[in-house]
């Protein structure tokens, strides 16, 4: 179908005979974009070399190959970065446009086998041996120097998730499976806390017009952080007033944001933990026999809710 | 059997959703594509991805709140009684999202839609499952029918697949309850029928008359070809041949045809790309890539899994490799392929990217409370999220 739209759209003027002659080209499969495939490739290349190589020199560690595969490492890492400061240009606190296709990916590549290299010798060399946390917080810093000097949203979320690590926050959906989010008593207190004051900053830095597209990447983990941290709250203390007037703060917040930067997965997050926190606020107060009182209620909430949704279309559009 | 859906409706949508691409590309100006806008005026309601995904949960516990109801209420009728209700339910629901929601609220995959619709489906499949004793042809049978009727009807892509797949389960099925020779040729049966299937595909796609389905015709094409790559397939073949058909195989034994079974692993994937890259054919394109992925695995698995680390970081520089001779290659355009991007697709959105890369690759390593004689931190421990 989308083969006769061109065609028709030239018969009523609504295109030109040129853009017509271009846009047909690519929409009846004259010319096929790859563009999808090659960068699965890459990043799919990246991902198991990097993966690869990591584990590669930690299990031969001691044996001769390895001072071989880390000088080759070395280097390897050494010419990404060559690469990428050649080709990059100057730092600007504006979005950039990748000067090669594949730059991003070779910044990634290069920062990844980066900390490959440092892991390999922080265990060899002890450098951080007595505190294991600063080599995080070393990772961190210079994953978000790398993010902000060559405009990588990609290791911008890499430094936000080592930087959260730091504080043993694990931003991670396996280890919110298995349960070890909560593994220390406190940890939801120091999530709430971690992702409030990155949040705070990273407001700061889109006031000051610094890299704004990056606003996204952070309040899209802060906003994961916090509600996480808040839910484990509820469920676990006695202060569970208090961390329900946490969530739904928080969900205002979201809910500004989604506005703000239209982007409505600020809205997912909202919904979710205010259902969350209203419904174990109804648990514990009115409805806490009546199977049928909980249907209702079911019915009710989520009716409203997209009642709601759906009568204030414009208000969530998408901007095009 | 025709589209729920108003036809000036839909079509207008197409348009505009593809007038919206052009000009997000650059090929056309903004008066442009507001002109068409206001030209071709769509009434549905067809919100964008996320909005869709939080109607559809809302959806889904609303419905849940108004079944448990029901439920409550019918409760004591008796069980035959329930298994009827389910059906009838189920097409209530059925009814009920075409007068409600398509007809009076214009609601177009909406995700409102879908979880009604999926929650019809199921109820009615359940019903009659239940009334059969689950038996599996019947449960095949009436997952064949209900779910090629939500595709078709409402074009819905997730039950399209879901109805191919009942289909290939049927087939599966009718050879291995004949046993015999039957069960030998399963493999032959299936990449034989998936492979007209495919043919028919192609020829229907071609057809104006079915324009509306074009994407839950290429949903069944992607799947054919799946299908048709994984019946030959040696692991696949031998796995299944084990589990189900008590085939005993020692250490180092080969079953039955294995030659057969090596070269189409080998050919098919190849077959696939060849086409692929002479017919511009990007479906093909994408199901070789997998299909060659798998491949890999599949000689892996059986000859040499010992050095996974060496295999990934091979596999990582060979990959790494290609992409960037590629990337090259296609500067300019050539044999009408192209690396640039030109039509821009909801899943390429950069903060997408990011978040993938996030959950991927390395950055994840919590630092341990206690101190043990593991590094503890090495990047890339992640290679075990698919992309």
């Amino acid at each position: 179908m989308t083969e006769e739209i061109p065609r028709k759209l030239l018969d009523h003027g609504f295109i030109s005979e040129d853009q017509y002659s271009k846009i047909h080209l690519i929409s009846s499969g004259k010319i096929v974009s790859v563009f999808y495939e090659l960068r699965s490739l890459f990043y799919l290349g990246v991902l198991l070399f990097t993966s690869g190589a990591g584990i590669l020199i930690y299990k031969n560690i001691g044996e001769f190959g390895h001072v071989i595969s880390i000088i080759v490492l070395i280097l390897l890492t050494i010419a990404c970065f060559w690469y990428v400061y050649k080709k990059a240009p100057a730092y600007s606190n504006s979005s950039v446009i990748s000067p090669t296709p594949y730059f991003d990916y070779i910044v990634l590549l290069g920062a990844l086998l980066f900390i490959s290299v440092q892991g390999y010798l922080q265990f060899q060399f002890g450098i951080f041996n007595e505190n294991l946390g600063l080599s995080t917080l070393v990772t961190s810093a210079f994953f978000f120097y790398v993010a902000y000097r060559f405009d990588h949203a990609g290791i911008l979320s890499l430094a936000i998730t080592a930087l959260a690590s730091f504080w043993s926050i694990s931003i991670s959906p396996q280890k919110w499976y298995s349960g070890n989010f909560l593994s220390s008593s406190n940890l939801h207190n120091t999530a709430i806390v971690f992702s409030t004051v990155v949040a705070v900053v990273s407001l700061g830095l889109d006031k000051k017009a610094i890299k704004t597209h990056f606003t996204f990447t952070y309040l899209n983990f802060c906003s994961l952080i916090f509600f996480i941290g808040a839910i484990a709250g509820l469920f676990i203390g006695n202060l569970w007033g208090v961390y329900l007037l946490l969530i739904y703060s928080g969900c205002v917040f979201t809910f500004y944001v989604a506005r703000w930067k239209k982007s409505f997965l600020f809205l997912i997050y909202a919904f979710i933990s205010a259902y969350i926190g209203t419904t174990y606020l109804l648990a514990r107060t009115v409805l806490s026999e009546a199977i049928e009182l909980w249907f209702l209620y079911s019915i009710v909430s989520c009716g409203g809710f997209i009642y709601f949704i759906v009568s204030f279309k414009n208000y969530f559009k998408q901007k095009s | 059997m025709n589209f729920a859906y108003k036809e000036t409706d839909l079509y207008n949508l197409v348009v505009i959703k593809e007038t919206k691409r052009w000009f997000k590309q650059g090929f056309i100006t903004e008066a442009q594509q507001i002109a068409v806008h206001s030209a071709y005026p769509s009434a549905f309601y067809h919100p964008n991805l996320i909005i869709r995904i939080l109607l559809f949960i809302a959806t889904l516990l609303a419905l849940s709140g108004v079944s448990g109801i029901l439920g409550l209420l019918f409760a004591s009728t008796g069980e035959d009684v329930i298994k009827v209700l389910c059906v009838i339910y189920g097409i209530a629901s059925f009814y009920f999202l075409k007068k409600i929601f398509i007809e009076n609220n214009k609601h177009y995959k909406s995700g409102v839609t879908e979880a009604l619709l999926y929650h019809a489906c199921g109820f009615v499949i359940g019903g009659v499952a239940l009334m059969t004793d689950f038996n599996m042809y019947a449960l095949l049978l009436v997952c064949l029918v209900v779910f090629s009727f939500a595709a078709i009807r409402y074009l819905d892509l997730i039950t399209t697949l879901a109805a191919t797949c009942s289909f290939a389960g049927i087939l599966f099925y009718a050879c291995y309850d004949t046993g015999g020779l039957f069960r030998q040729i399963i493999p032959f049966v299936i990449m034989i029928s998936f492979l007209i299937v495919y043919v028919l595909v192609k020829r229907i796609k071609k057809k104006l008359k079915y324009k509306f389905w074009i994407n839950n015709l290429m949903v069944i094409e992607s799947l054919s070809l799946l299908l048709v790559y994984a019946a030959g397939n040696y692991f696949v073949v031998r796995e299944l041949s084990v589990d189900m058909m008590n085939l005993r195989l020692e250490d180092g034994q080969e079953m039955p045809f294995a030659f057969l079974f090596y070269g189409f692993t080998v050919i098919t994937p190849i077959a696939f790309l060849f086409f692929g890259i002479r017919n511009k054919d990007i479906i093909l394109l994408r199901v070789s890539l997998v299909a060659i992925a798998f491949s890999v695995f599949t000689f892996k698995y059986y000859y040499g899994f010992g050095h996974p680390e060496i295999t990934l970081t091979i596999a990582g520089a060979v990959l790494l490799g290609i992409s960037i001779l590629l990337f090259n290659y296609l500067k300019t355009v050539r044999h009408g392929f192209t690396r640039e991007n030109h039509l821009a697709e909801k899943w390429g959105s950069l903060n997408l990217q990011a978040f993938i890369v996030s959950q991927t690759l390395g950055g994840n390593q919590v630092v341990p409370k206690i101190e043990t004689g593991e590094g503890g931190k090495f990047g890339g421990g992640g290679s075990t999220d698919s992309f």
